[in-house]
This record gives structure tokens, sequence and C-alpha cells, in this order.
């Protein structure tokens, strides 16, 4: 690398603040952002409710420039955030909403509306309610009931039932976005600008821990290959929760999402190329219309928040036998793109996933992109995710089904995948054996549940038992019966 | 006084919404402030053989760390019956029971610590199930009892008969904010402690007990709970203990914050409950007998487990008449945290079973349950005594069944649900109506006193203290608004004033959903004695003038910030004025305030008397869809009447109504505990304990408050409202099973139990599809 820098910096109330962790005691960089925010006198507002990006009450929200340079206003779960991925950008916690006009204090439209419908009853969630109402107002201008709902998945409110918050949110709305923070936008946007346009890794030194934040994919590709041991990250949803959960301090991490050449998508004529650090809600966005069989998984897949910082390369580098993405992938024959600093190569991601967490990446190599086939028109692909609660929930079971039939009806090719039903994402492939060639009715899809019945032998756990498993996997085939038919 | 007096926000809402409502881990931490950190059990039943803090208390930063050697006073904290040790002696009977105390200048610190402990358990053979306590004889408590007529003879000539057993679960309160305490020691003995508790009361004497000193060397205060339920009731004043020790023993404010795994390791839930039940009716669905045995899993002490089961004892009955009934409570005794007070405190847990037993008798019969319940309801005349031997009064269950009937449209969607159903093969939908009648007073009778403290200063403002806490329910606003209503001013020259034990001593736990009833009443007793004084100045002041027609105590009237004569309106004074007029004639502007619940009283031996003030009376119609090969189920809509008497605040009460609701919709559905055999909790985290989102209310969620209905003998003739919502999502729970139902083409009686998976839907759908192959 050329040269490297050794701090990082952010806007917190309106003013740049730059934090180098080596001489620190009370933080180190994978401090997370919930942890600092508490630390200062001003900011006691965030809340800690679970520590794990379940709950939302410690939710803040980030302005940061797209890849157009407009300024974008995210909410996330700021006990998942490391610091460093807060480098180049604006905070924005509760405290920063009200106005002061004089002695006068004049509450944010969404904070007037939350009291105006009785939104608050022991205020604990509060703040974080407010800050995804705040940015659902400056996302979205006549925002659906749907809309609504999914900004407030992320937050769980104990006393409520939801019903004045929502009607907050659709009153708050009509101001087209418009606030004190819409009259220093361009000011903040080209603060950031600055930053940006520098274009130097940052390396992060503290006695108990290496942080590097690498601002391209070459230094990134370097880094690993000079601390092989690393752990990568990109939202970090995942690997956050080592610290959070279980008070392990990681002693070396590359941090990925502050390298732009990861977060594209490129669509060809033949497929579709996912970087693997583009966070999951720009991707659902990106394919609503290209693969409905993605959207309808990642629509269910955590909060927003957790959209908003998750990636589909944390997604599969975890491996975990319920990474919601993966059934989907394996159904699309996709391929991972594997980059180290001497070699590049692709792999198909049945052959990636190797066991329980784990996979076959070296450990100097980074998955830098998925790329996913198009499907044929002639080929259905339908996602299913079942689990305890529809939202904000891991799955107890989940599956993709790709179908081709032939003129008369018979199955051409089958793939179908589980997730949840054993140590890894697996294939039916006594299921799709069976079916293969025989005709698409019920009556064969009935034999067929009961192949699939017997496939598997997943386990009981917190969230169900292995009869309730092996019944949905199997009735599964059935719903997916039901809608092609 | 404003004409909107009523219709007041909480009076904290603008501080939630900007963030600036300060809870204890809010509090500017003194500098030389410690955290706590609480050593628990990993075994649910171990014996103690030995161990050395030696290493752990080496590492910098450590400041102490406490065994139950260490207590100064007594190693107790059973808030009723004292079985409950502070710090465990030579045995641990939970995981997650309290064994040691670390005080370090970091969380971090306290971890590292904790690590270095050395500890050697011997492992017992836990008890983790109701049946496993049964089996081994380990009733805690003798029985809850009540009988009337002879249910074993009516049961005998009952032309029908059915039988069943419910299992119904256990709920994790999931308050947003963790338990909390701050304690700073001040001279000599004197310990200050900020607790996050529902009954600082209790903690302050908990805390003087632990620490062997007098309750007066004790203040305990409390501004907020961040969400409260019952978990706090009792289960606060352990980590105040905790912390008061840590805070005596190092002579350093300390604070315990509980991490979220932690505290829903540690602490209690609501009592799961195993019951038999027998139901003799008739062909028309009259019910004739009913015979049930509740038993309630207690966990390892009693906490408030006997008085939590004699709630659920005297709610056997739902809303129903039932003229030879027997009802038998027992709790028992498990190697899990002690179980604890949560919204409805036993009520909801007697109510499920004869609900469920009444949708029984409907498929057996081949009625609407609707029908059914409205046949069984309490009579307005006659059929209106409970098994208890109170009179229903003021029963408004006909009233409400009426219009819910109208309102939600119930036959024709009845009609088209039928019609859905007969149409779709994966997807069935269902529809139920439920009632709720909840009594209203604790049913330890002393415990219905309350106490207040109001204090007007020079400048007219008015402080008031009550003895209630405030966890979101909106008592605080409802006292403002009762200070501002009695006085005569607006409510924003009322303060209320953290509850702080040294200004109202002795108070009961905010619970029983009493808060607002009872505090409503001690302030109002406090404004009087007030008022009276103030009168006296205002004749005196008005009478100056030697009027033909002196001016009489009895016309004067305080309104619109001013005080005045009736009968001759322009004898009248500013309440400021006033204020200042009393505090230069040397009156006192301060008084305290006392209320007791009139006439309640209950026999525990003979299971007769008159528990409850009145009843808190609603209805709730839920449409719900199922899909039946996976389980998953959508509520369609809900349809809430409920009767909260004269309201105070309209928009709090609905807040208590729907928040309620849905709380009970999460018992009833999403939240399933588990523990696995050797008594460890399975789901502590929120990754696990799924509690409803955003998205699972009712697609269209209706509620009303019954109009019209002032209460009697209540403060400004309101109802209580915090527990009763909670059981109409019964509704919602007996409308899935409608639509399991159907897949049977309601000719099977599906196995249910609550909460309703999506688990125990599908595994009770395949159960009748395989029946009717």
């Amino acid at each position: 690398m050329k040269a490297t820098s050794h701090h990082i910096r952010f806007i917190l109330d309106n003013q740049w603040v730059e934090l180098d962790f080596q001489q620190s005691e009370n933080i180190r960089p994978s401090t997370t952002l919930l942890n600092y925010l508490r630390c200062l006198p001003s900011h006691k507002g965030v809340k800690e409710g679970c520590a794990e990006g379940d709950c939302g009450a410690c939710t803040v929200v980030v302005a940061e420039l797209n890849t157009n340079n407009e300024l974008e206003y995210k909410a996330l779960d700021s006990c998942l955030v490391f610091l460093p991925m807060i480098h180049g950008k604006q905070i924005i916690t509760i405290e920063n909403l009200e106005q002061h006009i004089g002695k006068e204090i004049q509450l944010h439209p969404v904070q007037q509306l939350m009291v105006e419908n009785n939104g608050s009853q022991c205020g604990y969630c509060t703040p974080g309610i407010v800050m995804s109402l705040f940015a659902l107002y400056k996302n979205h201008h006549k925002p659906e009931k749907e809309v609504i709902e999914d900004a407030l998945t992320g937050n769980l409110c104990r006393c409520t039932g939801y019903k004045p918050i929502i009607e907050a949110a659709k009153h708050a709305c009509i101001h087209q976005g418009k606030d004190h923070f819409s009259e220093k936008q361009q000011e903040i946007k080209q603060q950031l600008l600055n930053i940006k346009k520098d274009n130097t890794s940052i390396l992060l030194y503290h006695s108990e821990q290496l942080y590097m934040l690498p601002q391209n994919l070459n230094d990134a590709l370097k880094l690993k290959k000079q601390y092989p041991n690393a752990v990568l990250i990109a939202g970090a949803t995942d690997t956050a929760l080592r610290q959070t959960k279980k008070g392990e301090i990681i002693p070396q991490i590359i941090d990925l999402s502050q390298v732009e050449e990861l977060k594209n998508i490129e669509i060809t004529d033949k497929s579709v190329i996912i970087g693997s650090s583009l966070p999951l809600e720009k991707l659902k966005s990106g394919i609503e219309k290209s693969f409905p069989a993605l959207f309808n998984i990642l629509k269910v897949f955590g909060s927003l928040q957790i959209r908003n910082i998750a990636t589909m390369g944390g997604n599969i580098g975890s491996a975990s036998p319920i990474g919601d993405t993966l059934p989907f992938l394996f159904a699309c024959k996709a391929v991972i793109k594997l980059q180290s600093f001497d070699t590049k190569r692709k792999i198909p991601i049945e052959d990636f996933i190797i066991g329980y967490r784990k996979t076959a990446i070296k450990t100097d190599e980074l998955i830098v992109a998925i790329e996913i086939p198009f499907i044929p028109e002639n080929v259905i692909l339908k996602s299913y995710k079942v689990s305890n609660r529809k939202d904000l929930d891991i799955s107890t079971v989940s599956v993709c089904f790709r179908l081709q039939l032939s003129n008369d009806k018979k199955v051409k090719e089958i793939i179908i995948v589980y997730g949840g039903m054993a140590v890894q994402t697996l294939r039916a492939k006594k299921t799709e054996a069976f079916l293969n060639g025989k005709t698409w009715n019920k009556q064969i899809v009935e034999t067929a549940m009961e192949i699939l019945y017997n496939e598997f032998t997943p386990i009981s756990d917190a969230r169900s038992d292995k009869e309730y498993r092996k019944l949905a996997c199997r009735n599964l085939l059935m719903k997916f019966w039901d809608e092609t038919k | 006084m404003n004409a909107n007096e009523n219709q007041i926000y909480h009076d904290s809402a603008i501080k939630h919404v900007s963030g600036k409502s300060v809870y204890i881990n809010d509090m500017n931490a003194p500098s030389d402030m410690l955290h706590g950190k609480v050593v628990y059990s990993p075994y649910a039943h171990a014996k103690i053989l030995s161990f050395n803090l030696e290493k752990a208390l080496q590492v910098k930063g450590v400041h102490g760390i406490l065994s139950y050697k260490d207590i100064p006073g007594a190693n107790q904290m059973g808030p009723v019956f004292h079985d409950e040790p502070c710090l465990a002696e030579n045995i641990v009977n939970f995981i997650g029971q309290a064994v040691f105390l670390i005080a370090a200048e970091s969380k971090e610190i306290a971890a590292k610590a904790e690590k270095l402990i050395e500890i050697e358990y011997e492992p017992l053979i836990p008890i983790t199930t109701i049946e496993e306590a049964i089996a081994n004889n380990q009733l805690l408590s003798v029985p809850r009892i009540i009988n009337r007529g002879n249910a074993n003879d009516a049961m005998q000539k009952a032309k029908h008969v059915l039988k069943g057993i419910l299992k119904t679960g256990a709920q994790e309160h999931w308050y947003l904010e963790t338990q909390t305490s701050l304690c700073i020691p001040d001279e000599m003995n004197e310990m200050m402690v900020y607790s996050s508790t529902q009954n600082p009361n209790e903690t302050q004497a908990i805390v003087a007990e632990v620490l062997g000193i007098p309750r007066n060397e004790v203040i305990v205060e409390i501004r907020r709970m961040g969400g409260a339920f019952g978990g706090k009731e009792t289960q606060g004043n352990h980590t105040a203990a905790w912390a008061a020790l840590l805070a005596n023993y190092t002579k350093r404010p300390v604070k315990i914050h509980l991490f979220r795994d932690d505290d829903q390791v540690m602490t209690g839930k609501r009592h799961r409950f195993i019951s038999d039940y027998e139901i003799g009716f008739d062909d028309e669905g009259m019910i004739t007998a009913y015979k049930v045995n509740l038993n309630a899993d207690a966990g390892a002490t009693a906490d408030l487990s006997m008085a939590i089961l004699e709630r659920a004892v005297l709610h056997a009955d739902g809303s129903y008449f039932i003229p030879d009934i027997s009802v038998i409570g027992k709790a028992w005794k498990t190697n899990l945290p002690s179980n604890t007070a949560f919204r409805g405190f036993g009520g909801p847990q007697g109510i499920a079973v004869i609900e469920n037993a009444i949708d029984r008798m409907a498929r057996f019969l081949k009625k609407d349950a609707t029908e059914i319940r409205f046949r069984n309801f309490y009579g307005i005349t006659d059929r209106n005594t409970t098994h208890y031997e109170e009179e229903v009064e003021n029963n408004r269950l006909f009233t409400i069944f009426e219009q819910i009937i109208q309102s939600s449209d119930y036959h024709k969607r009845k009609k088209e649900i039928a019609e859905f159903n007969s149409k779709n093969e994966f997807y069935k939908k269902g529809m139920a109506l439920t009632p709720v009648k909840f009594g209203i007073s604790f049913t330890t009778a002393f415990l219905n006193q309350a106490g207040a403290l109001v204090n007007i200063y020079q400048d007219g403002t008015v402080l008031v203290n009550h003895g209630g806490t405030e966890m979101g329910q909106g008592l605080h606003t409802k006292m403002q608004q009762i200070a501002a209503l009695e006085l005569g001013i607006s409510h924003e020259y009322i303060k209320v004033n953290a509850t702080n034990t040294s200004k109202v001593p002795n108070a009961s736990a905010t619970a029983a959903s009493s808060g607002s009833d009872m505090n409503g009443m001690a302030v109002k007793n406090a404004i009087d004695i007030i008022k009276l004084r103030l009168i006296e100045i205002a004749i005196d002041e008005f009478n100056k003038k030697k009027h033909p027609n002196p001016s009489n105590a009895e016309d004067i009237v305080f309104h619109n910030n001013f005080i005045f004569d009736k009968l001759h309106p322009d004898r009248i004074l500013p309440f400021k004025e006033l204020v200042m007029m009393a505090y230069l004639q040397q009156k006192s502007l301060s008084s305290t305030g006392y209320y007791k619940t009139p006439n309640i009283h209950y026999n525990r031996d003979t299971g007769k008397g008159h528990p409850f003030h009145y009843y808190g009376f609603g209805m709730a119609v839920s449409e719900i869809q199922v899909d039946v090969l996976t389980g998953n189920h959508k509520i369609l809509r809900t349809d809430i009447l409920h009767d909260t008497g004269k309201s105070i605040n309209e928009a709090i009460d609905i807040g208590q109504v729907e928040g309620g609701f849905i709380q009970g919709v999460g018992w009833c559905t999403t939240e399933d505990i588990k523990w696995d055999t050797n008594g460890k909790l399975l789901n502590h985290s929120p990754d696990t304990y799924k509690i409803p989102t955003v998205q699972d209310i009712p697609a269209d969620f209706r509620t009303t408050l019954l109009k019209d209905a002032p209460n009697y003998n209540t403060i400004r003739q309101s109802k209580a409202v915090g527990e009763p919502p909670l059981m109409l999502a019964f509704s919602v729970w007996l409308a899935i099973k409608d639509a399991i139902s159907a897949v049977g083409n309601h000719e099977i009686e599906p196995d249910f139990s609550l909460p309703a998976t999506n688990e125990v839907i599908l595994k009770s759908i395949e159960k009748i599809k395989l029946s009717g192959k």
C-alpha cells in the first residue's frame, strides 16, 4: 500500500470527530457505535435493548454518499456497528432531531407526530423507533402501509401494540422529507466528498486489536495475504455478536465495507454479478423484477436496519445452515468469484459450502462477487421461508425450488434446496431423482412428499422440534406444486 | 381548566421522543461508580462443595467479590415467604441463581474476574417440568380450593361431559429496559437506591434486610421504568439488593444493569400451567358442572406464586355462571427461576381453560361457540354470583356483546369464512369472540391501600407524590390530570414526582391494575384536605366586604385556574394569588392523602368473600388465516370493545387495551419458552424468543371504548385497564383453533395448547388429516 492512515473521521453533532485508537484504553476499533455513543455525556438517548440487532432500541441514522455521490439516510442498529464502519459518514442520533430556534425547541415532524399519536408508553424503544421513522421520512414521501411496516419491523415495542406508531408514520411523511437536515445537506455532502476523495486505506492499531479498513480492492487483497488469519467482515451482523454476546475480542479484522469495487451490481446478458459487499437492501431494490424468488427472501431477511449493512458475501461466507439466501443461490447454480492477491477463481456455490459454517475459501482469498445466471423463461423458481415469527426471525426451514417442465407436463429438471434441515444447505437429491421425468401432478407430488419427509434428519432446537421441520419441509413441496400447477 | 384536560399526552411523551427521558442506566454516573456483576449458577440443581475467590480478587480493577458469607443482614429476598436466598449458600436450585457478586471498574474487568472464580458443584437431579414436580410431590404450599354446590353430583347428572387437559406456556416479560439498579452509599449506613421496581416499598424493605439496617436508612427512588408488566413487581428487588450489597461493601456507588440474555436466564416468567378439567352441559350448551385442577409451575421459590394461583382460581369461571363448580389450584416447585407476576397475574391461565372447554362444547354440539358463551354469561338479576359468592355487579357483558356482534358484522363474516373454507384446501380461516371479566383489587386485602403527598409551592405550582410507579402505563399522566381537575388548574402547573419511599411510605406495588384507582383516590384525598384550607381563606377574603349574602364553603368552586363563589361569580381569586395568601397566613400548602379500597375481604379457607371492588369487562372478535401446509397464521381483523368506565384519558386507555391485547397475542402465538431437561433456558435472547413485531398485529385493528359507562365509587368514575385486555387475545388463539378445526370440517377436536405456534398448529392439522384418512 502506498500510504496508510491511522484514524477514522465522522460527523457527529455537526462536528468532525477524529478517533485514533492507539492510546485509548476505553475504546478499541471494534467498540460498537452504541457503546461509543453511550460513553458520551450527551447521547444517552440511544438505548441498548439486546445487543444483537433484534430489537432496534439502539437505532441511529447514518447519512452517507451513494455511488452517485448523493446523500442517503439509512437506519442502522448501532449495537452491531464497529466504529470504523462509520468513517466518512454523518451519524444522526435521537438528540440531533429537534431544532433549537432561539429559546424554543421545535420537534422534528416524526417526533411531533409520535407525541400526537400517543406512540410512546414506557419510552425505552422510542428513540430507536423515532430514528427508524426519521429514515423513513427522508426516504419516502408517501409510504404505503407495507413500506411503513418494513421500516419498523426491526424495532420491537412491548407496550403500544404498534398501531399509534404506524399512524404517526403515515402522517409524518407528508413534508417531502424537508427538515433542518435538508438545509445543511449540501454542506455535509461536500464535507463527506472531501473525505471520500482520499482513497487511503486505514490501519487502526490498538493494544489488543488490529483493525484494517481498506479503501480499495487491491489493498484489501494485500492485507488478506499479509494477515491470513484476519477475520473478514463487511456488515459484521454475524461477527459482531462474537463480541457483543460472548465478549470475544477479535485480534485482527479486515473490514470490506468501504471497498467500492465490491459493492457493484452488474447485469450482463447471461447473469447478474453481485458485489460481495453490496448491502442486501440495495440488492433487494435491484433484483425485484429479475429475481422475484430472491426478492421474496430478502423481504423477510432480518430487518431494514440489518439489510442496510448485511451483505450476500457475509451470508455465504458464514455458511450457516440457515443462511437465508443460500437455497436460492444453490437453485440458481450461482458461482462464487474468489480472488487473492495472486489468483482469481470461480467455484459453484454447491462446491463452495462444504460443511457446518465451513467453506472452500483459502486464507488469502476474498469473496469478491456472486454470479447468478439468469433463469430461462420456462423455468420456475420459488423460495419459501418458514419461521416461528414471520419477520425478523431466523428460518426454521427454508427452501428454493427450481422446476422446468416439458410440454407434456413432465419434470424435465427439478432442483430442491433446503436450509435448516441439516448441518449445511442441502439439495433433496432423492426427491429430485424421484420427480425427474414424472408427470407434475398432485398424486406424484404426494408420493414425493413421503420421500422428502424421510430425506433429512434435522435437529430439535430452540426454534422448533425435528418433527415440525420434517413436516414443513415435506409440505412446502405441496405448496410449490399448488402455486405452479 | 382546559376543555381537553382529559386528552393530554403522556407526561413524558416529549422527553421520550427526544431521547431525554432518563432511565436508571442513563443517570449521570458518579465518577467513582463501579459496575456490579452477578455470577450465577450454571446448574439447575447442585450442591456447592467449595469455592475460592482469591485469583479473581487479584484482577486489577476488581473492588470486591461477595458470597453469601459477606451479607451483613439476612440472606433473604423472598417477598412473601422467606424462602429465597439473596446469594446461594450450599445449594443452587435453578440456572441463573445468584451465587457471587462482583464490583469492578468496568463490565469487562468484572467478566474477566468471573472466569477466575473457582467453584465446585455436585450436580443433583433437577425437576424441570410440572409433571415431574407432581410425581415427586413438590407441592409449594396448601392448595387453593373453591367449591360451590356439588360438582361431582352435578357432573354425574350432566347430559354431556367433556374431559381434557390444557397446557398454557410461560411468557418472558421482555420489558425493553432490563433489570437495573444504582445504589449510592451515603453517610454511615444510609443507602440511596435507584431501582427499576414496581414496588419501591418492598425494595426498600429487602435492601434494609440484606444490609441489616432499619428501613429508615434506605431510600428507594424510581422515576420511570422502561416497561415492567409484572416482571419488576418482586424481581426488581433482587437487582437492587445485589447492587446495595456491593455498594455497602465497597462504599462506592454501584450499578447493575443486567445484560439481556442474563435477564432472560435469571428472572422468572409467567407461570406455566397444566390444567385438567371436566365440564358438564346440556343439549343447548348450558354449563351445569365444571371441575378444574389448575397446576402452576412456581419455579424454585414461592415469590408471588400463591397469589397468582389464587387469582387463577378466582378466574376459573371466566365470564360464566356455573352452578356447581369445583376449582383446585396447586403450585409446584421446580428447578427453574421463580415464576412471577405478569400482566393478568394468573387470571389468563384460569380463563384459558374454560374458554377452551366452551370451544370444545361448541364443536361437540355443532353450535357456534359464541352462542354458547352468550348463553352462559353471568346474569344481571339472577345467575349473577361467582363461585366465591361475590355478586357480579354492573355486569356489562350483554351490552358489550350486543354492540360488538353488530360492529364486527359477526354473523355475516362467519358465513363468509365457512364459504372460504369450503373452497380452499391450503388456507383456512377462523374466527372467535371471547369475553373478559376481570376482578379489580389485590386479592390480599390489606394491599388495597395507597398514599400521596401533594405540595403546593408559593408560585402556585404543584408537586404530586404518590406511591405508584410509572412503567409506561401513563399513571403519572392520570395523576397529573386528577390533580388538575380537582384543583381546577391547568395540568401544566402540575408535576408528578419520581416515586420515592421517603415521600410516600408503605405503598403497595403498582400492580393488579389498581395504580390509577388507588393512587388517584389518595391524591384526591390530599388535595381535598388542602382545598378545605384554601376555601377557608377564600371565604374570609370574600366575606371581608360584609356582603348581605356571605359566601359559604359549599359554594366555592375551583375552576379554570380560579377559585370563586358559584352563587356570586364576581367573588373570585386567581389560584396563584390564593396560594400566596395561604402562605402569608401561615397555612400549610402540603398534605398527605390516603385511600383504602372499601369492602374488600376474602376468606382463603372457605374460598368465599368479596375480593374485588368491581370487574373490568371487554370483548374481542378476531379473524385469522392459517396456512395449512406450514402452520403459519396471520390476523386478518380484530374488533375490540372494552369497558374503561368514564375514561380519565382515552388515548392512554386505548394504548393499554391495544398494547395488552398484542402482548396477549404474543403469549398465545409466537412466544414459546423451552427449557431442556437440564433446566437450561433455550430461548434466552430475542434471537429465538419472538415477541410480536409491527407485522404481527391485525391487518385491520379496531379498538373502541365502551361509551356512557361510568363506574361507581372509583376515581372520577373510571375503571382499571392495565391487565384485562391481555385476555382478549384468546379471540386470536381460539380463532386459530377454529381454522384448524375447519381442516376436519369441524368434526374432529383439534389437539391444541397455548401458545399456538406454527409447530402446534401444523402438528394439529396433520393429526386431523391422518384421522380423516
